[in-house]
């Protein structure tokens, strides 16, 4: 490939061309970059990390939402790059859309750890005792880095400015799977409400794009059984705190050690 | 937000599959094979309301459809592959969605990702759905054709 | 048009240090903390702090032969003698304390088999406390405290607002300036305290680990603020950085067992710090590869025209690999191609870690040029200088200093606000108008000059790579202070070439090199007035470490002709320097 070409919507629906030389290794954000810096400043993104790990960078490319930095334009398999803002949401200036209500729909589910004894959890000098399986129950849904493309691509999402959204949804899940979280009730309550849960019908596309493998879908379809379970059969969540090892600092073994103080003269506190 | 500023928000945004996974496209059918049902039910319902209206209506109704020629039976044999296909992806979508089958298990995700949830089961799953249909529906147009006198 | 808003506490940049800081604050204020508003340039989650790959450092296990003073006493000597050892002693005290606490707010940290917290192998320390998540420990912390942090109400968030100035007036803290991206206006933030935690500098170099975010600001303006900021001259260049994209591939890797590698195939460290090898200190490691790549020993990549060697991961296996450092696959494969545990990975030292920053004291509080405590003003994390890692990081050590700090600064800034004088305190201070002029009309006056701010940008990192990297000399640093000049001269008269009012990111680029301009010129003049080579800074002409004449902390204050510069002694409380060998 010898040459690049890119086409911006910008503002307002119109397109903007950029061609640019090819460089192998070369990422859509590469190329964004080259473009701002060497043909026209006022092309806006957004953009930090560089690699996959801010969500900064969530773009539509060539028809599917992904992010500028992760995605190779060989692997792209044309030298026409097609850029757009993220679906379903609005947009403020060329690609930067408001992500703002995205991160309100995030808060609006409880997404923290919740226990019954709150002193407990914010000033004991304990941990909560977990095998590697159970941190494994919820792990996969913890690596999630907000940056939207779920809810891009969802097309319950595109019909329903109210749905939850699955980047929330899975976030709920993440904690009802944690096994030290308390908050099961509440969660149920927020998700068993006529925007939450029910209008997902796995279409799979969330899961299709995230770009760390949250696999989203399947944690709606997880706490889809759960909602049911409790609201259907009547179960309850677990009750009753996790177990809680006391981690006192006992004497030191014999083995390496620091050197003796060694203090400059005249006691502590050299000048 | 409100719907209108959102970019490319909107029924044909959600209804189109281009580029994305089988299951998307599946979900497009099944949104679409619904409605075909739901306006069928609608119109079945309407036509034999005409009964009511004793044997004269109904001969009326009844020639009306048959003017139609094979349209008719197009229109059946649409009908019957809607009905197919919304009831067997149905079942897959009940598995998926009550009972959370199909979709494995939480893992830790290790690159090149592949999600469990569009893995092995899920594919198995959405292509005996469409090739038991395909068949059922092949079968369905031959028997439709029959009577046509054609075949 | 200037909109004011009032807050008790203003806390810029929303990385570890600044969440932690935040969730203290909410937490423990008991009511006299009324409001408290996060200001990001970037989105809030998206700060720099989720690339952190590594660990977190922390005792967590005496019985099993750790102790405090080990941990102290490694952070020291991984300091070169630098660090400040009364600030060190009360950090790696309350290091464990951060672990278990992150972890009680949902942080999954990776666990033993008795399901325990599990620690793992770092460079520099003689024990394994290196604590982690899988191999993206900032990710997991700041998931944790961004989650935590959306359980409570009385605070404000200001996404993308590029802070301008900080407002100081007689020594007393009143609030700052900032650019709100999405409407382009500016808002002055008047507040009764104030905490700057806006990570390092990383991106005055081009071959950089750090976001394109990591500009310094936070530094910046201290620094234009009148206040000094100490120790620039010392920057990590941590050892592995994949070519050519710059981005980090974690100590972690070595930790589990990961080999050097140069051309020859052999394991050079051998050579340098026989019995550490790979897991000796950052600046010694970044050293020998440096060392190897200009003896000749080392591959080049044709496309970037870069040196690197290799790290080569293939005798662990594909399991330990997929289990413990997913990460690192997913970024090689990505990036360049390579799976780990086929290939090895190319890498070349990188620039990482700022060690120096806003000079603070033991308690965050900011120092002035007097060294009196600046009212109302605090700093942690990156930003800072307080000084726990002295002239190089231990890995692992700096989540851990932005948790701790974080805290630390959270609770002196809720007790000086429940104090009489802090509620005394109202909210007061020069008008904003002076800056609305100097963002608004001054930059946007150069309507026919030719300069152009991206390549002003590109020749400065350019310079700083070649001349102010892992080796230094008299010569190339003159040249690199003369260039530095010269592109100021240049910046001048550059225009900002965007007229747009939303999202104007060119003018957030051209203030952003503004400041990088002036951090650049304190790095180079530090470097070469200090005739000496210490933890990151190592001169050709100066190999060794001068401990009679060069045992003190570097400071720059701004004066109109460049950076003044003085010295402040370090507090040497617990062990004299001695000769540093792995």
């Amino acid at each position: 490939m010898e040459k690049v070409n890119v086409d911006v919507v910008r503002t307002g629906g119109k397109h903007a061309c950029y061609e640019l030389k090819y460089r192998k290794g070369m990422t859509v954000l590469d190329a964004l970059i080259e473009i701002r810096e060497k043909q026209d400043s006022t092309l806006a993104f957004r953009h930090s990390c560089r690699m996959g790990i801010c969500g900064s960078c969530g773009m539509t490319i060539n028809g599917l939402p992904g992010l500028a930095c992760h995605t190779q334009v060989s692997e792209l398999k044309t030298d026409t790059v097609r850029l757009e803002p993220m679906h379903n949401m609005a947009v403020v200036r060329d690609l930067v859309v408001d992500i703002l209500p995205f991160f309100d729909l995030h808060r609006s589910v409880k997404p923290y750890l919740m226990r019954k004894n709150i002193a407990e959890r914010d000033s004991s000098d304990r941990e909560y005792r977990m095998l590697q399986e159970e941190v494994g129950k919820f792990l996969q849904f913890d690596y999630c880095i907000i940056c939207g493309l779920c809810y891009a691509a969802c097309p319950t999402a595109a019909l329903d400015p109210a749905y939850t959204g699955p980047q929330a949804i899975t976030q709920a899940f993440r904690y009802m799977a944690d096994p030290r979280d308390e908050g099961w009730k509440e969660r149920i309550e927020l998700l068993d409400t006529s925007h939450g849960v029910w209008r997902c019908h796995a279409a799979g596309a969330c899961s299709f794009v995230c770009p760390k493998d949250v696999d989203p879908a399947k944690a709606i379809q997880m706490a889809r059984v759960e909602v049911l379970k409790r609201r259907v059969l009547g179960k309850k969540g677990k009750e009753g705190s996790r177990l809680i090892t006391v981690t006192a600092p006992a004497a030191p073994k014999e083995g390496t050690k620091p050197p003796p103080f060694d203090f400059p003269q005249g006691g502590r506190g050299g000048e | 937000m409100t719907e209108a500023k959102r970019y490319k928000a909107g029924l044909i945004s959600s209804l189109n599959p281009l580029g994305f996974n089988v299951e998307r496209w599946s979900y497009a059918i099944h949104r679409a094979t619904g409605v075909i049902l739901v306006g069928y039910l609608m119109a079945h319902i309407f036509e034999t309301l005409q009964l009511s209206g004793g044997a004269g209506a109904w001969a009326n109704t009844m020639n009306a459809l048959h003017s139609l020629g094979p349209l008719e039976m197009v229109g059946l044999w649409i009908v019957a592959g809607s009905a197919l296909y919304h009831g067997a992806n149905g079942i897959r979508l009940i598995l998926n969605e009550v009972f959370g089958k199909l979709m494995g298990k939480p893992i830790l995700p290790v690159y090149p990702y592949s999600p469990t949830s569009l893995g092995r089961d899920q594919r198995i799953a959405v292509w005996t759905v469409t090739l038991v249909v395909l068949a059922l529906w092949i079968w369905a147009g031959l028997y439709l054709l029959a009577g046509l006198g054609v075949v | 048009m200037v909109e004011t808003v009032d807050h008790d506490v203003v806390i810029v940049g929303s990385g570890l240090a600044g969440l932690r800081a935040a969730v203290e604050i909410l937490s423990k204020s008991q009511g006299s903390v009324k409001s408290l508003a996060v200001i990001s340039k970037l989105a809030l989650m998206r700060s720099h702090s989720v690339s952190a790959e590594g660990g977190t450092a922390a005792v967590l296990y005496p019985e099993e032969g750790d102790s405090l003073e080990l941990h102290a006493w490694d952070t020291v000597k991984g300091s070169d003698f630098l660090a400040d050892q009364d600030t060190v002693w009360r950090f790696v005290n309350l290091c464990p304390e951060e672990i278990r606490q992150m972890e009680r707010w949902g942080t999954p940290w990776s666990r033993k088999e008795d399901g325990r917290i599990a620690q793992r192998p770092f460079g520099g320390h003689t024990f394994n406390r290196a604590t982690y998540a899988q191999d993206k420990v900032g990710f997991f912390e700041m998931r944790a405290l961004y989650d935590k942090l959306q359980e409570h109400d009385n605070w404000s968030r200001y996404d993308e607002a590029f802070v301008t100035s900080l407002v100081i007036e007689n020594g007393v803290f009143r609030g700052c300036t900032a650019i709100q991206l999405k409407t382009g206006s500016l808002i002055f933030f008047r507040a009764k305290a104030g905490i700057i935690a806006t990570g390092g500098a990383g991106q005055l170099w081009k071959f950089t680990a750090t976001s394109v975010s990591t500009t310094g600001d936070g530094i910046g303006l201290a620094y234009r603020a009148g206040l000094p900021i100490e120790d620039m001259e010392f920057m990590q260049f941590h050892p592995t950085g994949l070519v050519p994209s710059g981005v980090l591939i974690t100590e972690g890797a070595r930790g589990e067992g990961g080999y050097l590698v140069n051309s020859k195939g052999e394991r050079f460290m051998q050579r340098y710090a026989p019995s550490k090898m790979e897991l000796a200190p950052r600046d010694v490691v970044s050293r020998s590869m440096m060392k190897e790549i200009n003896e000749g020993r080392g591959f080049r990549d044709e496309e970037s025209g870069l040196s690197y060697l290799h790290l080569d991961l293939r005798h662990l296996g594909k399991e330990k690999i997929d289990s413990k450092l997913p990460f690192i696959k997913e970024l090689s494969m990505k990036f360049i191609g390579v799976d780990p545990a086929e290939e090895p990975i190319r890498i070349k030292p990188t620039a990482h870690y700022t060690m120096g920053g806003v000079r603070v004291d033991i308690n965050g509080r900011v120092l002035d040029a007097d060294a009196r405590v600046v009212r109302g003003l605090w700093a942690a994390g990156e930003t800072s200088c307080v000084s726990i890692h002295g002239a190089n990081r231990l890995g692992a050590n700096s989540t851990a200093e932005c948790l701790v700090y974080g805290r630390i600064v959270g609770q002196d800034v809720v007790s000086y606000l429940s104090s009489p004088e802090g509620r005394a305190a109202g909210y007061g201070g020069p008008s904003a108008v002076g800056e609305e002029d100097r963002i608004f009309k001054d930059l946007f006056k150069n309507e026919t000059s030719d300069a152009d701010v991206y390549s002003v940008k590109a020749r400065l990192r350019e310079v700083m790579d070649s001349s102010v990297y892992v080796f230094r000399d008299e010569a190339g640093l003159t040249g690199a202070i003369r260039e530095i000049r010269e592109l100021r001269r240049t910046f001048q008269g550059v225009k900002v070439t965007d007229g747009g009012r939303a999202f104007n990111y060119n003018l957030q680029d051209v203030l952003e090199v503004g400041i990088m301009l002036e951090l650049a010129e304190v790095v180079a003049l530090g470097a070469l007035n200090r005739k000496e080579s210490r933890g990151g800074h190592a001169r050709n002409d100066y190999p060794n470490r001068d401990d009679a004449n060069w045992l003190k902390h570097t400071l720059a204050v701004r004066a109109p002709d460049g950076p003044s510069f003085s010295y402040a002694p370090v507090k040497i409380t617990m062990w004299k320097p001695v000769e540093r060998k792995y």
